[in-house]
């Protein structure tokens, strides 16, 4: 057993200090009024004792004796006394020993405990950083995988409204077309009939040309000729009318902030929209002056629109749509109202869903009105919706006005 | 393995209470000093705080001469129960030659019973002591207690283990040495082959019992 432990035997020599032996000698001394001294298990005096002449009594410490009192007193009595006064010194010696060396021994155990707890705690702690750092990274990834496809899903959200107006446009700027063509055919026609004059005006024969103008109705003629170019003019104003509109829809000829007035963005947007509602419903527009407002005008004209095309997709015949703008609580209001089929109630609290869409496959991407709404919220807006099936449907946008 | 001084001829057992808080480990030994009458007895020496509560260890040291002149030591420590000193646990356990592990019958200490006994389960794995071979009496103690579990469901819970149950309310001082007495004879076969007690020391297991607990061998 190794003599750290704290239950090895111990021996008298470990259990008197030299300092507290001295002082148990003088009183020992003065006790016992003769020569004595102490012998260790082996009847061997202690260090620095000197042996002395007399009866030796055991000091027994648990059991069996850890050393022996000699004296020359011949006095048992005293002698006993002496015994039973050392003896106490020595069991709470041993004692006192054997709580310290436990607690050192216990103090090392849990110390011990603790550094396997740190260890482990340390490797589980390097072990979850490690992961963190890789989870941090995997999240990036992934955000910028989901950020791609997103973008990707706008733009083709983007392009089949463009594609839906496109149709529309075309149909609308093909009209103005014909009929300038068909007036220029018209044209050339009266030119070459005014080319007969030239031999004629050439010849100064005044009486031939009277009679020839006159037979020929040039009168009439050139009244047509007038009427017909008026009216190619303004069917050319209408192309670039609408040329207009679409380029100020699209906001190709513009790019990201800028500080615009949205009655403007609301009209070209109507306009253009008026294409496809032309002959079934009519646009009304009710519009307050706004404050200019910084955003971006492209986007906030793609959510009017394609609100402006759900509303004329839900009207069949003579319908009505009312847009309406005005100030109100330091926020612009935007409405747009319809009176057609409305939206059922079990199908409302999902309209701003991503990919939720009532159409037909091929009709729309089920994005219009999730991508209208997340463009009001970028704007630090709310959109609302209230419907009622076959009475009609009004959104209303809010923007805020900055302080 | 016990502690063998060739030149002082003396075999020194080292044997451990072990059990929860308040379980009764230091009134096993109180009761024992009264009881038994060995050849050779010690003092108790306690080490507890003001509550009773023991803070390192008690030890009562009994003993006795073998026919050979062998001095038979036991030097029979307790263990502080509460969970916190566990450090102190693991230190008494150490070197161990026998344990009672003292369990409190009322019904609502037998998770601390559980716990307790993992922990000893534990600590004997740390100080590398073999669980399988290690002599070990678990003695349910308390039984004068209302509340307790009946002795057939400590079988029922118990009767799977390797190692004997005892009863006893160590207060009364029942059960206290028949404990002992248990203890005693495992730790004589688990010493009996190394220390060749029978041959060498002429002490049989009745005998190394009998000196223990009640008188000097003849």
């Amino acid at each position: 057993m190794s003599e750290e432990c704290f239950d090895h035997d111990f021996s008298l020599d470990d259990l008197l200090p030299q300092a507290e032996r001295d002082r148990l000698r003088s009183a020992l001394a003065v006790l016992l009024g003769a020569p004595f001294c102490l012998l260790d298990t082996q009847g061997i005096p202690l260090p620095c004792e000197t042996e002395v002449a007399g009866e030796r009594v055991p000091l027994v410490l648990e059991l069996e004796p850890v050393g022996y009192l000699k004296c020359s007193c011949g006095d048992a009595n005293r002698q006993r006394a002496a015994k039973v006064l050392v003896e106490m010194l020595l069991r709470n010696a041993a004692r006192y020993r054997m709580a310290s060396r436990l607690h050192v021994e216990s103090v090392r155990a849990d110390y011990e405990a603790l550094q396997i707890k740190h260890s482990a705690l340390q490797q589980s702690e390097a072990r979850f950083r490690a992961l963190s750092a890789t989870l941090e990274q995997r999240v990036n990834e992934q955000v910028k995988t989901i950020e791609g496809t997103q973008r990707q899903l706008y733009q083709a959200e983007k392009m089949a409204s463009v594609g839906q107006l496109a149709a529309g446009v075309a149909h609308e700027i093909n009209n103005p077309i014909g009929f300038i063509r068909s007036n220029l055919n018209s044209a050339r026609g009266y030119v070459q009939q005014l080319a007969e004059l030239e031999p004629i005006i050439k010849a100064r024969d005044a009486n031939q040309l009277a009679d020839v103008w006159q037979k020929k109705q040039f009168d009439g003629l050139l009244e047509d000729f007038s009427d017909l170019l008026q009216e190619s003019i303004s069917g050319a104003d209408r192309v670039a009318r609408i040329v207009a509109d679409l380029k100020s829809f699209s906001s190709v000829d513009r790019g990201g902030v800028e500080n615009a007035d949205l009655n403007d963005c609301i009209r070209s947007v109507c306009n253009v929209a008026s294409v496809h509602a032309a002959g079934h419903a009519r646009i009304e527009l009710e519009l307050e002056a706004l404050p200019k407002l910084n955003c971006n005008a492209g986007h906030i004209n793609q959510a009017l629109m394609n609100i402006l095309l759900n509303a004329i997709k839900a009207i069949k015949e003579n319908g009505r749509i009312v847009v309406r703008s005005k100030v109100a609580n330091r926020e612009i209001v935007i409405s747009i109202s319809d009176n057609g089929a409305g939206i059922p109630s079990d199908v409302l609290p999902r309209i701003f869903d991503p990919f939720f869409t009532t159409h037909d496959v091929g009709q729309g991407t089920g994005l219009g009105l999730s991508v209208c709404r997340d463009i009001i919220i970028a704007h630090g807006g709310r959109i609302e919706v209230e419907s009622e099936s076959g009475q009609g449907t009004t959104f209303v946008i809010y923007l805020p006005i900055p302080a | 393995m016990a502690e063998y001084d060739e030149i002082a001829g003396k075999l020194t057992f080292k044997l451990v209470y072990y059990g929860p808080a308040l379980s009764g480990k230091t009134t096993n030994l109180m009761r024992l000093h009264d009881l038994v009458a060995a050849e050779l007895k010690g003092e108790l020496m306690t080490l507890e705080t003001q509550n009773d509560r023991t803070l390192f260890f008690d030890l009562l040291p009994l003993g006795f001469r073998a026919p050979s002149g062998l001095l038979v030591k036991f030097k029979l420590f307790t263990v502080p129960g509460q969970v916190a000193h566990d450090g102190t646990r693991k230190a008494v356990l150490s070197r161990a030659d026998g344990v009672v592990f003292v369990a409190d019958s009322q019904r609502s200490q037998s998770a601390n019973n559980g716990e307790s006994f993992q922990n000893l389960m534990d600590n004997l794995q740390r100080v590398g002591l073999d669980m399988e071979r290690l002599p070990l009496v678990v003695q349910f103690n308390k039984r004068d207690l209302p509340n307790i579990l009946s002795e057939q469901e400590v079988h029922e819970r118990w009767g799977g283990a390797p190692w004997p149950v005892t009863f006893a309310s160590a207060v009364a001082g029942a059960g206290v040495v028949e404990t002992f007495d248990m203890l005693l004879r495992a730790v004589y076969r688990h010493a009996e082959n190394d220390y060749a007690l029978a041959a060498r020391h002429q002490l049989s297991e009745q005998d190394f019992v009998a000196a223990a607990i009640m008188a000097p061998v003849k």
